[in-house]
């Protein structure tokens, strides 16, 4: 009710792809990755708490992201999400799938303006 | 792997986990309150607002939880721990349920271990897979002992047995050692070919060490058969081919447990000095400990190169004959074979039967006999020789079925029990479904239970099993020494156990367990616990728990024939006319051949202890027979002087006082006497079977018979005595025409005897009085088969004996745990009628009109069951036809007395509550809705 109308739904299974991307620039707790997919995303994408949290602890069921125990910039304990080699690996494969979809969408989706090009 | 792992410690840290995820989850609600606060809504309201976005908090601590992976085992947990309040609560449910599932399970294990034993097991050499058992067949039955010209078969003589087999015809494992050393020379099907020969003789040998005698059994064996069998020596050698041969120094192996209980240890027997029924052999090594030869029903203590045959042999008047060796219609030598690798049976079938074919029908003499060829037939051999699964294979499908039924019967009773629980606790699952929990989630709850149940039965069961095991070597050894059947609880035994018990709980919980969760709702959580319309419809339904107690009457009723049949095929056994008294006779066994005793000594050897025997105070009568009269079959050629000799007359070689010692009434004439030894004329008894077929109305006394050796005359005997029918060499066929010898008068020289004393009180008693006489006459005389002539004829009817006692044992208890179920079923119906009883009391039902409402339900139950299991007991007892003796397998007296007792049981068993039924308090009975 209070989202906005331009907001994107989030495809099944691109959640973790934008965990994994997202912490690649450095370890970061659950609060912080929803905040800095919705920011980079220009608000686009609204990432549900009750999706996030059970996503991270499947992640790192699977090992490609491990967790520890640190203390925020503001000095409160935070559990702290950071990428595995495999996770990375992992990033590496599921990036290159997507931009194979999204190229496929594109081809498909678009092929009139191209003609009109 | 690792995921595993990972997965492993997290489950350890299960409880640091969730206050973790509670921590984590709250830090992210700050931050939440934080940033709104920082974007300028007010403290209550941002804290509001971040719980609103994030929803319901433990729903996501729930979906975050079951990303750990473990949300099965959680719940198997919690399962568990309910399933076992559950039972706690329910004591005498509980008990009653693991009991019957722990005689069930418990005693399909034992059956099944002995299945095991006989038919899963390999022999303890190297790759056993690749040992092949050659045997031939043979389409249609042979008449033996025909005279030469009147033959129909190849095999003219024989040393080792045959047997049916599924097919009609015959089956056997002997062969001619012509016929071994052709299967020798197909290198390219065989790496060794190897052969061995369990005589008679060398069963049982005389096996002294430093002038201690004892008896022993022994096997003769090629020169190849250790290396064929690939067994090493657990110290010194073992037969090598050179110690094959005629002329060889006499060597032999031993077995370890020989080499432990006779030398000290297995290191010490290489080069001890043996005497082997009074022949010297050196034993030059022992076999391994695991080691018991191909034959899983026998267990040697010593082996003999098979050329020294030739040796013990010559000792006796029926003993083997080098001539045995190259006799194409002699058949003896049991032959195996280690295929070459690749080799497959079907190749090696392919090559060698061609062979065998060809070169026996050069063995065949006439067109009867080349009609009737032996077929090769290569077997796996890896399992030894089938001894054993023929002797027991099919007592033990029979047992395996009747437990199998028992488990069935223990399984519908629980059933039972579950489904009465599972409608009291109606409500409560109502409950459950309606407060949202997933019905396959309450059956899977429902089933932990049952498996729960199940498992504590089959833990019990095992224990149950451990014993029963015991007990059955018990039963089926029957006082046997040598019985070499070991069942043990394997791992594959075990795990069947736990298959079984695992299997049966999902057998009896899952029907209950759909049932229970196949509510309505709303009336269900309406209804009162004494019942509600819909309780008292399902009473007149034919209900599954109707249908389990029709089950259980219908097999108790099998159970029940079964037991009938055996107890009434034991009894007829028991009241056979044995033509001579059992009781209070002492047998045992004494062979001074073996140690050394020769003609014509030996029968004043005999003579002399048979006297010292009857001078034991108490000892009423002694005599000697060569065989007991149960165990006897000796056949030799007799005729009526100027007849020709016939073949194989029955014939029993006796000592003086043989009748009066047996008690076997004399029609005519005398006993045999001390006068009638060596050197006076030679005089024979003959019984009245013998005296009808060849005297008719004439009288026998004073005839005479020949007694021919090699077609010649070699005993002329007068007859002097005509003595009743007693048993002869079997309890159930009908005596044979019998001629009773004095054992010291002539061919056949006396070997072993069996020595008779007819005794006051106990037999038992005088063993040791016996031994000390044996032991002051001759010390290397071996004394064995110690036995009450009771017990002797008990060996005879040992599987008839067994059987009646198990049948009956678990008839009661198919009775017993039917009755039960019968019990629950109509209580608990009476129990949820207490209503519409008071209702009916209260109207003017009179007590007598109660009781017989609730015995006709009973009377139902019990017709129908019985109306499935009467055709299903005819067709099934077809089945155990040839266990049963004196009677058909459609016994309709059998069949009435089980069916009057299972009515009668299910009477008491339903009169209980209907009682209950007509004492029910109409005012008390009407406050319960």
């Amino acid at each position: 009710m209070s989202r906005p109308p331009s907001r994107v739904e989030l495809l099944q299974g691109t959640l973790d792809l934008l965990i994994l991307r997202t912490l690649v620039a450095g370890p970061t707790h659950g609060h912080a990755i929803a905040k800095h997919i919705q920011r980079t995303s220009e608000d686009l994408l609204q990432v549900e708490t009750g999706s996030l949290y059970p996503a991270l602890h499947r992640l790192e069921a699977k090992g490609w992201i491990a967790a520890s125990w640190e203390l925020s910039d503001k000095g409160k304990r935070a559990r702290y999400y950071r990428l595995t080699p495999l996770g990375r690996k992992q990033l590496a494969a599921e990036q290159s799938k997507w931009e194979a979809f999204s190229r496929a969408m594109g081809l498909i989706l678009q092929p009139v303006d191209q003609e009109g090009q | 792997m690792n995921a595993f792992f990972r997965k492993l410690r997290w489950l350890a840290e299960r409880r640091n986990k969730e206050t973790e995820l509670r921590e984590e989850l709250q830090f992210h609600l700050e931050e939440e309150a934080e940033r709104r606060q920082a974007e300028g809504q007010a403290g209550e309201e941002a804290r509001r607002a971040a719980r609103r976005e994030l929803g319901n908090l433990t729903l996501v601590e729930e979906n975050t939880r079951a990303m750990w992976g473990w949300t099965v085992l959680e719940q198997l947990g919690q399962d568990l721990r309910f399933a076992f309040r559950t039972m706690a609560a329910n004591r005498l449910f509980t008990l009653l349920a693991i009991a019957s599932l722990a005689l069930g399970i418990g005693a399909n294990t034992a059956i099944y271990s002995f299945m095991d034993a006989i038919l899963l097991r390999s022999l303890p050499v190297a790759d056993p897979q690749s040992l092949a058992m050659l045997n031939w067949h043979v389409g249609y039955r042979i008449v033996r002992g025909k005279a030469a010209e009147e033959r129909d078969f190849v095999m003219h003589g024989m040393s080792g047995s045959t047997w049916d087999e599924d097919k009609p015809g015959i089956t056997s494992n002997i062969f001619p050692y012509p016929a071994y050393e052709l299967f020798r020379k197909y290198d390219s099907v065989f790496s060794v070919v190897f052969a061995h020969y369990p005589s008679w003789q060398v069963m049982r040998v005389n096996l002294a060490i430093k002038g201690q005698a004892g008896i022993a059994t022994g096997d003769y064996v090629s020169g190849d058969y250790f290396r064929g069998l690939a067994v090493p020596p657990a110290a010194g050698r073992l037969v090598l081919p050179d110690d094959d041969r005629p002329g060889a120094p006499a060597v032999a192996v031993v077995s370890y447990a020989f080499s432990q209980s006779r030398f000290g240890g297995a290191a010490n027997a290489p080069g001890q000095q043996i005497l082997i029924d009074n022949l010297p052999f050196t034993v030059v090594g022992v076999t391994p400990p695991e080691f018991f030869g191909v034959d899983p029903a026998s267990a040697p203590d010593v082996w003999l190169p098979m050329h020294t045959n030739e040796l013990m042999g010559a000792a006796h008047q029926f003993g083997f004959r080098p001539e045995g060796y190259l006799d194409k219609n002699y058949y003896w030598v049991e032959v195996l074979g280690r295929l070459r690798p690749g080799v497959s049976l079907a190749q090696a079938q392919s090559v060698l039967a061609p062979a065998f074919h060809q070169w026996v029908a050069g063995t065949a003499s006439n067109d009867r006999e080349r009609a009737h060829l032996p077929a090769l037939v290569v077997k796996e051999g890896g399992g030894g020789l089938d001894t054993l699964r023929r002797r027991y294979s099919q007592p033990l499908y029979v047992l395996m079925a009747m437990v199998g039924l028992i488990l069935a019967l223990a399984c519908a009773n629980v059933a039972n029990l579950l489904l009465a629980r599972a409608a009291a606790r109606r409500r409560e699952i109502a409950l459950r479904l309606s407060v949202g929990a997933g019905r396959m989630r309450i059956v899977r709850q429902l089933l932990t239970e049952s498996v729960l149940l199940a498992s504590l039965g089959g833990a019990l069961g095992v224990l149950f099993a451990l014993w029963g095991i015991r007990f059955l070597t018990v039963l089926l050894a029957n006082g046997r020494a040598n019985f070499t059947l070991h069942a043990e609880l394997n791992w594959h035994v075990q795990g069947a156990a736990a298959a079984l018990s695992f299997l049966t709980g999902i057998l009896f919980g899952l029907a209950p367990a759909l049932a229970a969760t196949r509510v309505d709702i709303l009336p269900a959580l309406k209804a009162t616990w004494a019942g509600g319309p819909e309780a008292r419809r399902a009473f007149r339904r034919i209900s599954l728990s109707h249908a389990l107690v029709v089950s259980q009457i219908a097999i108790s009723l099998l159970m029940l024939v079964a037991a009938g049949l055996f107890v009434r095929t034991l009894s007829n056994l028991e009241s056979i006319q044995l033509g001579f008294n059992r009781e209070n006779v002492l047998l045992f066994q004494l062979d001074a051949r073996k140690a050394g005793h020769q003609d014509p000594e030996i029968a004043a050897f005999y003579g002399d202890l048979r006297k010292r025997f009857a001078a034991i105070p108490g000892v009423r009568d002694a005599s000697l027979s060569e065989d007991s009269l149960l165990q006897a079959g000796t056949g030799l050629p007799i005729s009526l002087p100027g007849a020709p000799p016939g073949n194989g007359d029955r014939l029993l070689n006796v000592g003086p006082a043989f009748f009066r010692t047996m008690q076997i009434p004399l029609l005519a004439g005398r006993d045999f006497q001390e006068t009638d030894r060596p050197g006076v004329p030679a005089v024979a008894v003959i019984n009245r079977a013998f005296a009808q077929a060849n005297f008719g109305d004439r009288n026998p006394l004073g005839q005479h018979l020949i007694l021919w050796k090699d077609d010649r005359p070699a005993r002329d005997m007068e007859i002097v005595g005509v003595a009743g029918n007693a048993r002869y060499g079997s309890l159930t066929e009908d005596v044979p025409p019998l001629v009773y010898m004095p054992y010291n008068q002539g061919y056949p020289h006396p070997d072993q005897m069996v020595y008779a004393l007819r005794t006051a009180g106990d037999p038992l008693r005088y063993v040791p009085s016996v031994r000390e006489i044996v032991r002051q006459a001759d010390a290397q005389v071996p004394l064995s088969e110690v036995r009450t002539q009771a017990a002797d004829i008990d060996q005879t009817i040992a599987q008839e004996i067994t059987f009646a006692e198990l049948c009956s044992g678990f008839a009661i208890l198919a009775l017993a745990i039917a009755c039960v179920g019968l019990y629950g079923t109509v209580a608990y119906n009476v129990a949820r009628r207490t209503g519409e009883i008071g209702i009916r009391m209260a109207v003017g039902a009179q007590h007598g009109r109660l009781v017989w409402m609730v015995l006709r339900e009973v009377l139902m139950l019990a017709a129908v069951g019985m109306a499935i299991s009467v055709p299903v007991a005819l067709g099934a007892s077809k089945l155990v036809g040839s266990f049963l003796f004196g009677l058909k397998p459609n016994d309709p007296l059998t069949l009435a007395l089980a069916m009057a007792t299972l009515l009668g049981a299910a009477l008491l068993a339903g009169y209980v509550p209907a009682r209950k039924a007509s004492r029910i308090d109409p005012m008390i009975a009407l406050r319960h809705e």
